[in-house]
């Protein structure tokens, strides 16, 4: 690994960065976020450029940056949107190359998993939410934007507090974990546990030809276990170790083999679903249950959440009152709105127009993609 | 000032065209959890805060499974499980609780909220 | 009462035939083994049967509570305190013949312990430069008593007196049975209970409890009334000056302890035997010898109502006529005389007798000064009330002038005729509605019913005037003769104390005689007093106590006081006046006829007269004591000198023995006493009989008295003036301290609030301020907004991690 000319240009390149993300924030009056996000992007060409200056060794780990790039660019892209709900789509896409740095790393359980709950669940939860409490456009508003989506609070100060804290955080990680590769996944630990599948065994070894159709992996005949012994017991010389397979005929005649044996399978690992799995149930089995726990209160307090009745707020009140008795035209109003005051509760039990009217309604007006 | 400058001129940063070690995903997760932070406290909307504190979990769970890798056991993914379980729970209570201030307020506005002014 | 009156004269004609010679023998005689005696007398066993003598009071005042508890209606807690001090007093008797007759006859010293109370030790470190050994000082104060012979002389007076008086008050305090009753005997037994332990401790930490308990005692006692202004400001101004007295008392008993290492009797007068002090310099030359007896002296100032400290005694009447009868002329005022009588070792110890000088000095201005004003007074309980500030003026001068003997004597004798005199007044004030002044009471002796106080009276004034032959003649003459007796030198100005107390003696006789044939003798006249009602309905009105009548009739247990010459509470009684200057209910009757009009003088019942004829007679018996000398023959003073000279006082022997030699006129001062003092006394009754006298025998045929309010003497009061004004007024005294120290000290304590008030709780309100102005300025912070609190949150978060990341060791690696 090269060193850097000095540590300052990360720091610069910081700042650089703050000032690029600051500037990219929606604010009031002429929003310059495409400058803000080009020099934001060029606080990073910078680092990536002079960073490249010094060792060009090696080949590029190009996945890494292609996935690393899109994953930020659209957190960017999150923080700054003013419409909410394309700040929930682009958060999407923040997952899915999320996902991709997931597999990159050789989780590819958690990759797919992150796909579907996270992308699947839960951000499909936020963007009905969002849908239901945002404003539809009315007649004479074009851009149905709120207040409160378009200017960013602080935006200043944020971005200052926001980089000093990468900065640090990065500045304390290089200094500690430095040069330090990603060795192979074959030395997993927990890669023993492979011995606890021996239907995965005995169906690999099959398929590499090596157990004939009558013949199966061997059992002690007293305890019924199955006789494989790929990996050293801990206690045991390792050194010695010979790892090996008894099959049998499932008469007592029984012949070994092993990783030395010819046509060995060399994909007969423990796949990181497995690996996971047994991490989850054998090692943390109360978390799991801890866990559903959780779940579950989670489920019954939205359910008593949602049903509560809650009285609008005064100056709401006021509003809809004098709303009612100018005798405006009521636009379409949030699903999640009060009705009109007249005779009406004040209260909100539950919509009462079907959500694919209420979607219909919020994303058909133009605006910023 | 200047031993600050010679302790950090003593890191070393990974040059870019090398395979990724542990110290870029690292610096990602960090890059994600600054913006996520910073979203988190410049947006107004209430949903999308929310949104940038999943942002900061997404963040963490890059780190946690950088750590999984580097540490060659399965223990960070078996985290990150949990993180995204805890996750969908705390959006789930969140945005219930979001619709009951809506409903009182009318509006997703955060600033709207300032009754406990000092 | 012929007989008695017989059998008297008999025993006063041998005596007065023997007089001379048994004195002028013992003279020669005694000379010798006087001079022996200069020890402490040895060490004896006494039983612990002499506990009952403190503790019997004690008990007595338990009872008595409980009768508080069982609320008892009945006279029940009288006869409790009754029995439990005759049991007392026969305890004492016991005591001091065991006392007397121990150690072969040569009278014993004996240390009785009734449980163990401070027994601490500590040593402190020794010098830093370790020369000086580290000091392992003991601080023991057990509830000892040590009895030698002095304790059980002043044990068998106070229990004696004590128990005749408690059969006084049952009748007395008759008309206020229920819980004030109860209330007043408890008083009393705890006052005996103090008394004590006071006089019988064997340290000098027990002497200073029972010197507060009887001060406390005296407090709820003088206050009994405690309805009444007057009552209530005359117990707080007794308690508040003892405790002034207290003061130097408490510091010179700290004082001793420090210098001498230890406050039991039997080891400090062992150190001051032995002349060196612990730390081993001589006690001659050290600074204590003299200090720490100023010390005890202003302590027995405040509570014997010497010059300056007297201001409480004349308000002290204010309490019930036993209160003042036990207290204020026979016991507690005497602590102070035996404070000093317990400490003479140490008083004798200054070669330059230094507390002594003072000690006579003081003395002899108070008799003087307290008789001047009695000539003028017209109440006569508060004639009594000086008559004792007086005689304690003697008492002290006769400490001052090396004769403990006189003093003890002296002290001994005024306790029995006092106490008939006190309760001879309470009689008359009983018997009249709580008349006492002067001009309005006349002929008592000869009414029904008053014949035994009348003679009682007459035994008492004769013995306080100094009549040949009685107790109070020969006390007081072994006081007046000593103080020509002492050589010049030894007490500064001895010559001029004894001619003023000689002059005052005299005065003595005259004011006590006014005031006999004033009220006793001649034509039978009176003036019902403001609390007629009372006694004429023979008891106070059912269902009321006596506390709430005299709160709804706002009056006392004095009547009109002196109030001169009309001028009605115009500081007659210094700031306790109750200023009831026109509540008058009876006008003056001049002739007033007891046969037909309505008010019945109320005679004392049996349980009064009883214990005025006992003081009575113990006082004329108290005379022959001067003649009886069983053991340890001394020169004058007969029996007491011996209990005297076998006390401890004994260390101070050599002092003593030393001041004789004087002169007067050219003679032994002792043998001419008896007849210049007897002149002397002759003369002022005479000036008395003159003129306050009735026409006849009563007024020695030379008065010529006719009216009650008039006499020859008012002729006198237009030559002197202005003085007897004064004189009538007290000096002003009262209300000169009022002015002098009252006052300033009121505003002082003005002061004190206001700092109090302002800068003391200023500091402590700005210790409550300065969160609330904290928590203001922290307010703004909280504005409510969530992006503001967010905001902070990851400003904090990020100046944290810097600062760890900037302090931490270099931060990266």
């Amino acid at each position: 690994m090269g060193g850097l000319a000095s540590p300052i240009l990360l720091y610069a390149a910081c700042v650089i960065g703050a000032l690029g993300i600051a500037l990219a924030l929606p604010r009031r009056g002429v929003s310059p976020q495409i400058i803000g996000a080009l020099v934001a992007a060029l606080g990073l060409g910078v680092l990536f450029v002079a960073m490249g200056v010094r060792s060009p060794g090696a080949l590029p780990n190009v996945n890494f940056y292609i996935f690393s790039i899109v994953a930020l660019g659209a957190a960017v892209r999150v923080i700054s949107h003013p419409r909410p709900v394309y700040s929930a789509l682009y958060f999407i896409l923040t997952i899915i190359a999320s996902s991709g740095l997931y597999v990159l790393l050789a989780a590819e359980f958690m990759a797919f998993a992150l796909i579907i709950v996270y992308a699947g669940a839960i951000l499909i939860t936020y963007l009905f939410v969002l849908m239901l409490a945002t404003e539809s456009p009315t007649a004479d508003q074009v851009e149905a934007l709120n207040d409160y989506d378009r200017y960013a609070r602080e935006p200043v100060l944020a971005s200052i507090t926001g980089f000093v804290l990468i900065a640090a955080m990065t500045a304390m990680m290089f200094g500690g974990v430095n040069s330090r590769s990603l060795p192979i996944v074959t030395t997993y630990a927990g890669a023993q546990r492979l011995e606890l599948l021996p239907k995965k065994i005995e169906s690999s070894l099959r398929e590499a030809r090596l157990i004939d159709k009558d013949e199966s992996i061997a059992r002690d005949p007293a305890t019924g276990q199955y006789l494989i012994d790929l990996f050293p017991k801990p206690g045991t010389d390792a050194a010695t170790h010979v790892p090996s397979v008894m099959i049998g005929y499932g008469d007592g005649r029984t012949r070994a083999i092993g990783p030395s044996t010819p046509g060995w399978p060399k994909d007969l690992v423990l796949s990181n679903v497995e690996g996971v799995g047994f991490t989850l149930l054998a090692d943390h089995p109360g978390a799991i249950e801890i866990a559903g726990v959780v779940l579950l209160m989670a489920m019954l307090g939205a359910t008593v959440l949602a049903r509560k009745k809650v009285e609008l707020d005064e100056r709401e009140k006021l509003a809809a009152q004098t709303r009612s008795l100018a005798g405006e035209f009521e636009p379409e109003k949030s699903l999640l709105r009060a009705p009109e005051v007249a005779g009406g509760p004040t209260t909100r039990d539950a919509p009462t127009r079907s959500l694919g009217e209420a979607a219909r309604g919020f994303l058909g007006a133009g605006g910023q993609r | 000032m200047s031993d600050l400058m010679s302790t950090l001129a003593q890191a070393n940063f990974p040059s870019p065209m090398a395979p990724a070690t542990l110290a870029h995903y690292l610096a990602v997760s960090g890059i994600m959890f600054g913006l996520g932070l910073i979203g988190f406290i410049t947006r107004r909307n209430l949903i999308i805060m929310f949104l940038c504190t999943e942002l900061m979990f997404q963040a963490a769970g890059i780190a946690l499974i950088a750590f999984s890798r580097y540490h060659m056991n399965h223990t960070g993914e078996t985290f990150v499980i949990f993180v995204l379980t805890i996750a969908a729970a705390e959006a789930a209570l969140a945005l219930a609780l979001v619709v009951l201030l809506f409903r009182r307020k009318e509006s997703l506005d955060a600033g709207r909220w300032s009754e406990m002014r000092g | 009462m012929q007989t008695e009156l017989l059998q008297l004269v008999s025993t006063l004609g041998s005596a007065l035939l023997a007089a001379p010679e048994a004195g002028h023998a013992a003279h020669g005689t005694a000379q010798g083994s006087a001079h022996a005696a200069a020890a402490v007398p040895g060490m004896g066993a006494m039983g612990q049967w002499a506990l009952l003598v403190p503790f019997m009071p004690l008990l007595g005042c338990v009872l008595v509570g409980l009768c508080a508890i069982g609320k008892v209606r009945s006279k029940l807690p009288a006869w409790i305190t009754i029995g439990c001090l005759a049991v007392s007093f026969a305890a004492a008797v016991a005591m001091l013949m065991q006392t007397m007759h121990g150690n072969a006859g040569q009278g014993q010293t004996s240390i009785v312990k009734a449980w163990d109370w401070i027994n601490l030790s500590f040593s402190s470190k020794g010098d830093m430069t370790g020369t000086a050994a580290a000091l392992t000082q003991s601080l023991t104060a057990n509830f000892s008593f040590y009895i030698d012979t002095l304790t059980c002389l002043w044990m068998l007076f106070v229990t004696g007196l004590a128990a005749v008086i408690a059969l006084y008050a049952s009748e007395y305090m008759s008309h206020d049975v229920g819980p004030g009753y109860i209330r007043f005997f408890a008083a009393f037994n705890l006052f005996v209970f103090s008394m004590a332990c006071l006089v019988m401790g064997d340290n000098l930490v027990l002497l200073f409890l029972g010197w507060e308990g009887v001060g406390l005692c005296s407090y709820l006692l003088i206050g009994y009334f405690y309805k009444k202004a007057p009552a209530v400001a005359a117990a707080k101004k007794a308690f508040i000056v003892n405790r002034i007295g207290d003061l130097g008392l408490s510091i010179g008993i700290m004082l001793i302890f420090v210098v001498f290492g230890t406050v039991e009797y039997s080891k400090l007068f062992a150190i001051i035997q032995s002349g060196v002090l612990p730390t081993g310099e001589t006690l001659r030359d050290h600074w204590v010898v003299w200090v720490a007896p100023l010390l005890l002296t202003v302590g027995a100032f405040g509570k014997s109502a010497q010059i300056f400290f007297y201001v409480w005694l004349p308000d002290a009447m204010e309490g019930p006529t036993p209160v003042s009868a036990l207290i204020h002329a026979a016991t507690m005022v005497t602590a102070g005389v035996f404070l000093i009588g317990r400490m003479y070792p140490l008083f004798t110890a200054d070669p330059h007798l230094v507390a002594l000088t003072v000690v006579a000095w003081s003395g002899v201005i108070t008799a003087f000064w307290a008789a001047t004003i009695e000539m003028a007074i017209f109440d006569i309980k508060r004639v009594m009330g000086y008559s004792t500030i007086s005689q304690l003026g003697f008492m002290f001068a006769g400490l001052g002038l090396l004769t403990p003997t006189g003093a003890a004597f002296h002290t001994f004798t005024h306790a029995f005729f006092k106490a008939t005199l006190f309760l001879g007044v309470g009689a008359v004030m009983h018997g009249f509605g709580g008349q006492l002044d002067l001009r309005r009471l006349s002929g008592v002796m000869w009414m029904k019913g008053f014949g035994l106080v009348g003679i009682a009276m007459l035994v008492g004034s004769i013995n306080l005037a100094g009549v040949p032959f009685t107790a109070g003649y020969f006390s007081k003459d072994l006081i007046l003769a000593q103080g020509f007796a002492t050589p010049q030198g030894m007490i500064a100005g001895s010559q001029w104390i004894a001619w003023i107390l000689l002059l005052t003696a005299g005065m003595t006789a005259y004011y006590t005689f006014r005031t006999y044939m004033r009220v006793y003798v001649g034509p039978k006249e009176f003036v019902p007093g403001n609390d007629a009602e009372l006694v004429e309905l023979g008891r106070h009105p059912k269902g009321t106590s006596l506390d709430t009548w005299h709160a709804q009739h706002g009056h006392g247990d004095h009547g009109h006081g002196d109030h001169g010459h009309g001028d009605h509470g115009h500081g007659g009684h210094g700031p306790a006046d109750h200023g009831h200057g026109t509540d008058h209910r009876h006008a003056a009757r001049y002739d007033f006829d007891p046969t037909t009009e309505e008010f019945d003088p109320h005679p004392p019942g049996a349980a009064m007269k009883g214990a005025i004829l006992i003081a009575m007679v113990l006082s004329i018996l108290a005379a022959g004591l001067y003649f009886y000398k069983p053991i340890h023959a001394a020169e004058h003073g007969g029996w007491v000198a011996g209990l005297v000279n076998t006390s401890a006082v004994a260390v101070s022997n050599p002092v003593v023995e030393s001041a004789r030699g004087g002169l007067l006129f050219g003679q032994d001062p002792h043998k001419l006493m008896y007849y210049v003092s007897a002149g002397v006394g002759f003369a002022g009754i005479l000036i008395a009989a003159f003129l306050h006298g009735p026409k006849g025998l009563g007024g020695l045929f030379i008065g010529n008295r006719t009216r009650a309010a008039t006499s020859r003497a008012d002729v006198l009061v237009g030559l002197f003036g202005p003085l007897t004004k004064a004189a009538r007024n007290k000096y002003y005294v009262d209300e000169i301290y009022h002015w002098l120290i009252v006052r300033p000290l009121n505003v002082l304590g003005h002061v004190f609030f206001l700092f109090d008030k302002l800068v003391v709780d200023g500091l402590v309100n700005l210790a409550g301020f300065a969160p609330r102005a904290l928590g203001h300025a922290a307010k703004g912070q909280q504005s409510g907004v969530l992006h503001d609190y967010a905001v902070r949150m990851a400003v904090g978060v990020a100046a944290i991690v810097l600062i760890a990341m900037l302090l931490g060791s270099g931060g990266l690696s």
